[in-house]
């Protein structure tokens, strides 16, 4: 039988082999490479092996069904997307399947979430002069709301005498575009935003479950309200400190 | 790209091929017609376009008058999707998307899902690849089209398209593929008939940016997307970008004459990059199949680091090396990758890929070279 009979003869080069007769030729002396075929290949391992034993967490839990977004089952089938892509049986639920108490949102004239934040060193705010517009990046860590992910964002207002920073998250655009300062590591202390969800009454003092609208890992995190003001379209300002993730 | 720098990120955009940049500047100066002008001028300009059409019509194998141009592989993914919900508008109307599709397929479908349209996505297992008996068992009797990306733009895995078309093709579906990654770089199965549509980009491949295409199989009644003038048989109406679609044929053709020996040397590159990788970077772990991907494509994440592949990338480009990365912590585009989620990763490690994507113009010495600091950057996080 010939090279080109049995593959497809494409010429394709996938497999690394400019041409299937070249490939034929390295497979008589090792057939093992035949899976570099993309053409022979096939989707028939039905994709349940991990490509790497770490990538993937054993924790996941399975879809009920193959659709990615109706938390439906196969039995029943699917139910239509609603428009904020959220399950209704499971708006209240976080990635995690813990249960929360309301959304937070940004403040619309802010370009992302406001956080009160202290860096891990105080000291670093002046040293490394961090004023106004400056846009920073460094990952919340310890006691309160640490995180694995590297925030960044612009800061919108210093307090050079306690070492405060106030500033809006924003996301890796912002630093790809101007240049940022690496403050490591730092302390989030306060979150200010808008609630415009809640499945409970809020009220000051209380300490409650909630969900960031732009926590990447929709984790739920928890904090205790100490200033809410009702806005004019009976939404909640809110400031939370006290901060927790879990 | 700028000067110095190592460009890896050719899944984002490639160069223009100088050869598609000489065959377009013509089309800029003294060849301006438009094409739907009956003078020489405009006739010049016609027969640019259809020798353009030609070009992409051999590099896919299909024929010429399948082709519509469009702008871009956002407009012809939006002109499938809306397209086929047009064609059956009253009456009841299901999609099968891929949960990993790109943005512009996932959020045309969602759009259509406010309109009645029933929209199940589908998920892909653990290696990026979608099983065609799962496809099988989400059709309904009212499954309209499905749609599925032959290459996947974050993890580059390549699906089985010919098995899954042929899924649609014996329940009476039409099929449509993003191919936009996919194009140019590997064979895709047109000839064996399941495929209804498909998409494509010119910048993906060496093109100029701005025009795509969008492949509509003959006897294929799809509505226009945009009426006026009639171009485009109809489809696609506005005086065609002739320049920009010249130099998608000549890219096209270039793919087509090259794709051998390119793909084999991009091949290798990869291979030599995911094996060092492998071996040299405590932790580090591949996504997506070994081999059913793109020829240049990279997916990777470190274990333990995820939360930082926005460092990561940010200390490669300080190192002179471009690449790319999921979305971050509340960047515009708030959650972890739906394609890394589509494949039952976890919301961290789904949040910490770093996506390399190489090229023909790229070289073994640009990659020791980002071995040497790749390293050196995952060390220093």
């Amino acid at each position: 039988m010939s090279a080109t009979i049995e593959l497809p003869g494409l010429n394709c080069g996938s497999c690394g082999y400019r041409t299937c007769d070249e490939f034929a030729k390295r497979l008589s002396t090792e057939p093992s490479l035949i899976k570099r075929c993309i053409a022979l290949s096939s989707a028939t391992a039905k994709g349940a092996k991990p490509a790497h034993k770490k990538s993937v967490a054993a924790k996941t839990p399975e879809p009920a069904c193959s659709c990615a977004g109706c938390g439906g089952d196969a039995a029943t089938g699917c139910k239509p997307m609603n428009p904020n892509n959220v399950p209704e049986d499971k708006k209240w639920v976080d990635s995690l399947g813990r249960e929360f108490d309301f959304y937070l949102e940004h403040f619309p004239e802010d370009p992302g979430p406001r956080e009160t934040m202290k860096l891990h060193n105080p000291l670093l705010t002046r040293e490394m002069d961090i004023t106004v517009g400056d846009t920073i990046i460094g990952r919340p860590l310890g006691m309160s709301c640490g995180c694995p992910i590297t925030h960044c964002g612009v800061v919108v207002a210093v307090d050079m005498k306690t070492c405060i920073i106030t500033w809006c998250v924003t996301g890796p655009l912002k630093p790809r575009e101007t240049g940022f300062k690496d403050v490591g590591y730092y302390s989030a202390e306060s979150y200010e935003g808008i609630i415009r969800d809640t499945r409970v009454e809020l009220k000051i003092g209380m300490r409650h479950y909630f969900q960031p609208m732009m926590c990447m890992l929709q984790w739920r995190h928890s904090g205790l309200i100490n200033y809410i003001n009702r806005t004019k379209d009976n939404a909640y300002q809110v400031r939370i400190e006290g901060l927790w993730i879990g | 790209m700028a000067a110095g720098r190592i460009y890896f990120d050719n899944a984002a955009t490639s160069a223009l091929d100088e050869r598609a940049m000489a065959a377009m500047l013509p089309y800029f100066g003294t060849h301006s017609g438009n094409p739907s002008s009956m003078h020489l001028d405009g006739r010049a300009a016609k027969e640019a376009v259809e020798k353009a059409r030609a070009q992409l019509a051999e590099m896919l194998d299909v024929q010429a008058s399948e082709i519509v141009f469009t702008s871009g592989g956002t407009e012809s993914n939006n002109m499938a999707l809306n397209g086929v919900a047009e064609l059956f508008r009253g009456k009841d109307c299901h999609f099968i998307v891929g949960a990993f599709e790109h943005p512009c397929v996932l959020e045309a479908a969602e759009r259509l899902g406010a309109y009645g349209v029933k929209i199940t996505r589908l998920n892909c297992g653990t290696d990026g690849m979608v099983d065609p008996e799962e496809l099988a068992k989400a059709i309904r009797p009212e499954t309209r089209l499905i749609s599925i990306m032959s290459a996947n733009n974050v993890t580059g895995v390549v699906q089985d398209i010919a098995a899954l078309a042929q899924v649609a093709a014996e329940h009476g579906i039409l099929f449509h593929t993003d191919a936009v990654q996919a194009a140019g770089k590997i064979p895709l199965p047109f000839a064996k008939g399941a495929i209804d549509m498909a998409s494509f980009s010119a910048h993906k491949l060496h093109g100029p940016k701005g025009v795509g295409a969008l492949y509509v199989k003959s006897g294929l009644q799809l509505p226009a997307l945009l009426r006026g003038g009639g171009q485009e048989r109809g489809l696609r109406s506005g005086t065609e970008n002739v320049p920009g679609i010249v130099g998608f044929g000549k890219a096209a053709e270039i793919c087509k004459m090259e794709m051998g020996s390119n793909t084999a040397k991009v091949v290798n590159i990869r291979e030599h990059m995911i094996s060092w990788i492998l071996e040299n970077v405590p932790g580090a772990y591949l996504i997506g199949d070994r081999y059913r991907r793109m020829r240049g494509h990279i997916c990777l994440g470190v274990d333990g680091k995820e939360g930082a592949a926005m460092k990561l990338l940010l200390e490669l480009d300080e190192r002179g090396i471009s690449v790319s990365t999921g979305s971050a912590c509340s960047s515009s585009h708030s959650g972890s990758s739906h394609v890394l989620t589509a494949m039952g990763f976890d919301p961290v490690k789904a949040h910490g890929s770093l996506r390399i994507s190489l090229s023909r113009q790229n070289t073994m010495e640009e990659a020791e070279l980002f071995l040497d600091k790749f390293s050196s950057a995952v060390q220093s996080l």
